[in-house]
């Protein structure tokens, strides 16, 4: 299977939510009925945040001009990275990658340790506490492995979002991002081609990366740290054992004289042992 | 004969619930560790895993402060054994200790206090980890607490979590290796936190050459059989 990839294009947004709906009714996920996801903030913006059961949000970064505003919309999902941090840490193997490069998480092998909440750069996977799992988008790898678009994709009236070849949507975004230039929009740029190896949702932010709330040039930290201290203390490990047993072979002819004390002339008599 | 009581049964009692505490922290730990072994025992041996790790991780914090509460005394004996200031045989031991244990124990070791110089380095070591490891384990039990599993406090706590778990197991190897008596001129070790906690004279001269020539002197712990 070749490597494919979202491409979200900020310009062509009108946030319609469309691809949200169409997210959790294709993933059968029900709405929170917390009214803390829904909390008034002056913001168009509807949930708040991700959840394990809203796997796809369209961020709202409203700034306010002299005339208007300036609507900065931002598809918040996971990002399907290459060097994905969430599968470096998770401990007992649940995420992977499929061969399309969408990074997901086997929830039979899950545990809701939350390695991946932690590692995430982008703060996507979302735990479940009555479930004791972790979810995110898995990029409808169901539809997707039957040569469909994901739900998200199928349902984006404005073309804001496309499906297909990475290398083609790569192209696309490049294509667009001249085009945006060229109307004035001379912050445009590409998100998602080489961030973390290679991003599976690929972004054309028409005002730029810090305006759509993008991190630039993200990094996966202390996650890769704490994976290199597997194979160190492989080798720690396995260096004590054999020094131990070069000690072990050189002392096992070892004879120890048999010692005793006199207080009386506080002395320390040793008996060589045969 | 003569045996000098080097234990007592509570200290004894302890090292064996803080062994198994231990030793059971370690595998359980080892299976989240390393990602083929969790594959290979399946998700519900991993969540039982978690929940015993969780078990010993009480036990292997509350059995020492419970230990402090009910011998407060026996807790300073410890700590002074463990952290004094080394004389020239404590430094001279330091010195030959490793082609002592590396080359068949050709070298003559100088007598030691009621605890080797090494011993109190190491087991410093292994208190300060330890400390460090329950403080940050309790971080990942509990992240709601420290600010979420998205705070730095967690992420951290995971990598040192990771790191100090390297750092214990080298040195319990080692502890095993000495203290278990795998060593051959350390043989018999083992009896002392897992046996009677009796030392023969010999033995004891051997090792703790100035605390057993006091002990010996004072004959309130020497047994004559």
């Amino acid at each position: 299977m070749a490597e494919t990839a979202i491409m979200y294009d900020s310009s062509k947004c009108t946030a319609c939510k469309g691809c949200q709906v169409a997210c959790k009714q294709w993933n059968q996920l029900p709405s929170p009925l917390s009214s803390e996801l829904f909390e008034y903030t002056e913001s168009f913006q509807s949930p708040r945040d991700l959840s394990s059961n809203t796997w796809l949000i369209i961020n709202f970064s409203e700034e306010d001009k002299e005339i208007g505003i300036d609507w900065n919309f931002m598809r918040n999902s996971c990002f399907h990275c290459t060097d994905a941090a969430c599968e470096m840490a998770c401990p007992v193997g649940a995420i992977s990658h499929k061969d399309n490069g969408a990074v997901v998480i086997d929830q039979d092998k899950c545990i809701g340790c939350r390695y991946c909440v932690a590692s995430c750069p982008f703060d996507v996977p979302r735990w479940d506490e009555a479930k004791n799992k972790t979810f995110k988008c898995w990029q409808c790898f169901d539809r997707t492995s039957a040569g469909r678009e994901p739900a998200c994709v199928s349902t984006c009236p404005t073309d804001a979002l496309q499906f297909g070849d990475r290398a083609e949507m790569l192209g696309l975004a490049r294509e667009r991002v001249s085009e945006l230039k060229a109307a004035g929009f001379n912050k445009a740029e590409i998100y998602g081609e080489n961030e973390l190896g290679g991003l599976h949702t690929i972004v054309v932010a028409h005002r730029g990366l810090e305006a759509h709330g993008l991190i630039r040039d993200p990094k996966i930290g202390l996650t890769e740290f704490w994976q290199f201290l597997k194979p160190l203390g492989a080798i720690g490990a396995g260096a004590t054992v054999l020094g131990l047993g070069f000690s072990y072979f050189m002392a096992r002819d070892y004879k120890r004289g048999e010692y005793s004390y006199d207080e009386a002339t506080d002395t320390v008599s040793v008996k060589e042992v045969e | 004969m003569r045996y000098i009581q080097r234990h007592s049964a509570f200290a004894r009692g302890l090292h064996w619930i803080h062994t198994i505490a231990c030793l059971s922290l370690f595998a359980t730990g080892l299976i989240l560790f390393i990602p083929s072994v969790a594959a290979a025992v399946g998700t519900a041996t991993v969540q039982g895993a978690r929940m015993v790790h969780r078990v010993m991780a009480v036990i292997f914090i509350v059995a020492p402060i419970a230990s402090m509460i009910i011998s407060p005394k026996g807790f300073v004996h410890l700590w002074k054994s463990l952290f004094f200031k080394w004389d020239a045989d404590d430094k001279e031991f330091m010195k030959k200790f490793f082609p002592y244990l590396l080359f068949g124990a050709k070298q003559h070791m100088p007598p030691q206090k009621i605890n080797k110089s090494g011993q109190g380095a190491v087991d410093g070591v292994l208190i300060f980890a330890s400390v460090f490891i329950a403080l940050t384990g309790v971080v990942l039990w509990w992240p709601e607490f420290f600010g979420g599993p998205t705070s730095g406090l967690f992420q951290w706590s995971l990598a040192l979590h990771s790191g100090l778990m390297i750092l214990i197991g080298i040195i319990m190897l080692a502890h095993i290796y000495l203290g278990a008596g795998i060593f051959q001129p350390y043989k018999g070790s083992g009896k002392l936190m897992f046996g009677n906690g009796r030392v023969t004279e010999s033995d004891a001269l051997y090792h703790w050459g100035h605390w057993a020539k006091d002990e010996l002197k004072k004959g309130d712990n020497v047994i004559v059989e």
